[in-house]
């Protein structure tokens, strides 16, 4: 465990570093807040931006978590993580150590949308509502980045990583509940939205939201990013480079 | 007990032998692993530091084998990939201390203290690696790779695309290193470095182990003297009485033969005849390469330049 957050404090200071991936990895979810969330002529409910802000919350969480699969890129295309492997430490601790540093990022960033949509008219919740959110969010985000991360141990370089980010972040935002309720879909799609699991961490915001504690949402979650990291984890204490 | 051994190590990337049939023991020495770009030093070293699994053989390092007990040898080893790989976005001090506590050592800052003091970094130790030369650079992967003091060391061409003023400094290190007790295994493709600096050498050509032994031993296997000249064009090679060619390596043709002789004349005389500009023709002291040449004949010869095989030593190096 100690390894991991030597790991998770490498990746932070790395981060702290960079500073014009901060700011440029909030544009695009604060374009679809504010350009869509608030010009959209919507007519199933008059507090579009209410409905959205779960969804775009998600999407921050989605595209942080996504682009995390880099890091571990970077890290094997520049020698790292040749260096990392051949150490005593568990292997294991390379892998948890990302997800917990690309998760964290994607909550800070998440944080920070959450502001600028409260900013722009959305309604505020209570401590214990936050409290929910906050954890779908990490589920959601641990979810994604375990997954992100063995799919760029596996890839050759980063322009097969941008395409298979490309590939399936898109798809996912819009065959998800995060623009439209199920009730304004067609049936085909009703179906892919009701699997998604973008879906299922934006309806168990929106169910908090309303006062509700989504403990299917919670649940599936948990058990979806139980599973995905069991993988991970044997991936990554089996890997050859 | 022995540092390095490994008995019929072998590794196949597909159908290619990249590694074959490798016996080695290594102990207490400075090891060279010698030979050209393809010709399985990576390969090798990957598979010593539980890397990459072999596909048959096995390997031991300080009596621990290198795929069932992983996690013993990763304990005793540290390894320097050929990529410079410092993160430049931290300081030198950041960068060891990084790997002092992956390493988990007893008191980590004062280790990496002594270690970037060992490699002569202390003066600029909290400045951004981005700053660092090359030399530099290499020095602070050392420091990095000597804060767990590992029983062995696998340096993967450690002097690759550096100046000669930080080879130079690089091999002094190597050197004190194994001064201390540390076994050095390490690969390069540079002969007179090897030469200066290794116990022992073995060359590698085309996943095999052609020969092995003291630079020295090694050197004077090459009987008689040795005759360079340098010439434009290439040499047809023709019988000239007494003396055996040896190889051509761009413009350096080398000759073998008794010392007894006067074979600059004669070599003189046979690229005369061809028509072929010398530049330059004498005796030298055997070398390195010349063994290399000798064992496994002129490079050109050797087959011609196999692209398939290229890239997927390449590809597989990742």
């Amino acid at each position: 465990m100690k390894r991991v957050l030597v790991y998770l404090d490498r990746d932070l200071l790395r981060w702290k570093r960079g500073r014009v991936a901060v700011v440029s990895n909030l544009v695009m979810p604060a374009a679809w807040l504010i350009f869509v969330g608030l010009a959209l002529p919507i007519r199933f409910t008059d507090h579009y931006l209410d409905f959205i802000t779960p969804g775009i919350l998600i999407l921050t969480v989605l595209s942080t978590s996504l682009q995390g699969g880099s890091l571990l890129m970077f890290d094997k295309v520049l020698g790292f993580l040749n260096k990392f492997l051949a150490l005593p430490a568990p292997r294991e601790s390379i892998l948890l150590g990302k997800i917990l540093f690309i998760t964290l990022r994607g909550i800070i960033q998440a944080t920070i949308i959450l502001i600028i949509a409260v900013l722009i008219g959305a309604s505020l919740y209570g401590p214990s509502q936050y409290a929910l959110m906050y954890l779908i969010l990490f589920l959601f985000g641990a979810l994604f980045a375990a997954a992100a991360t063995t799919v760029a141990l596996y890839l050759e370089d980063h322009d097969s990583y941008a395409a298979f980010n490309t590939m399936i972040s898109m798809p996912l935002f819009f065959t998800s509940t995060a623009l439209i309720p199920y009730a304004a879909m067609p049936e085909w799609l009703k179906v892919i939205a009701s699997v998604n699991p973008l879906s299922i961490a934006i309806d168990g915001i929106r169910a908090v939201a309303l006062g509700i504690v989504p403990l299917a949402s919670i649940g599936i979650l948990t058990l979806l990013g139980g599973g995905v990291l069991l993988i991970c984890l044997h991936v990554f204490r089996h890997v050859t480079v | 007990m022995t540092a390095v051994e490994t008995e019929g190590l072998t590794r196949f990337y597909g159908d290619l032998c990249a590694v074959r049939d490798l016996t080695l023991s290594v102990d207490g020495e400075i090891f060279g692993l010698l030979g050209p770009n393809g010709s399985g030093k990576t390969t090798t070293v990957k598979m010593l530091t539980t890397l990459l699994p072999p596909s048959s053989g096995s390997a031991r390092i300080c009596g621990h084998d290198v795929v069932r007990e992983a996690p013993a040898v990763r304990e005793r080893i540290s390894y320097v990939p050929q990529e410079m790989a410092v993160d430049i976005k931290l300081t030198g001090r950041e960068n060891v201390l990084l790997f002092a506590r992956l390493y988990g050592v007893p008191a980590p800052l004062d280790r990496t203290d002594q270690a970037l003091a060992l490699m002569g970094l202390s003066d600029r130790a909290d400045d951004r690696t981005a700053t660092y030369s090359g030399g530099m650079r290499r020095r602070l992967e050392l420091a990095q790779a000597l804060v767990h003091e590992p029983a062995v060391l696998f340096l993967d061409e450690p002097t690759i695309g550096l100046d000669v003023a930080a080879r130079k400094r690089i091999w002094e290190h190597i050197i004190s290193l194994r001064h201390d007790g540390v076994t050095v295994f390490v690969t390069t493709h540079y002969m007179d470095e090897a030469d200066r600096a290794c116990d022992r050498v073995a060359f590698l050509d085309r996943g095999s182990v052609v020969m092995l032994g003291s630079p020295s031993s090694l050197k004077a296997s090459i009987p008689g003297e040795t005759i360079i000249a340098r010439i434009s064009g290439s040499f047809n090679p023709q019988e000239i009485p007494g003396l055996t060619f040896v190889g051509q390596r761009g413009d350096l043709l080398t000759f073998t033969g008794p010392p007894t002789q006067d074979g600059i004349t004669s070599i003189q005389r046979e690229l005369d005849h061809q028509g072929i500009p010398v530049h330059e023709i004498g005796r030298r002291e055997p070398t390195l390469d010349d063994v290399f040449l000798q064992a496994v004949g002129s490079q050109d010869a050797a087959g011609p330049f196999d692209d398939h095989r290229f890239r997927l030593i390449l590809r597989r190096r990742g």
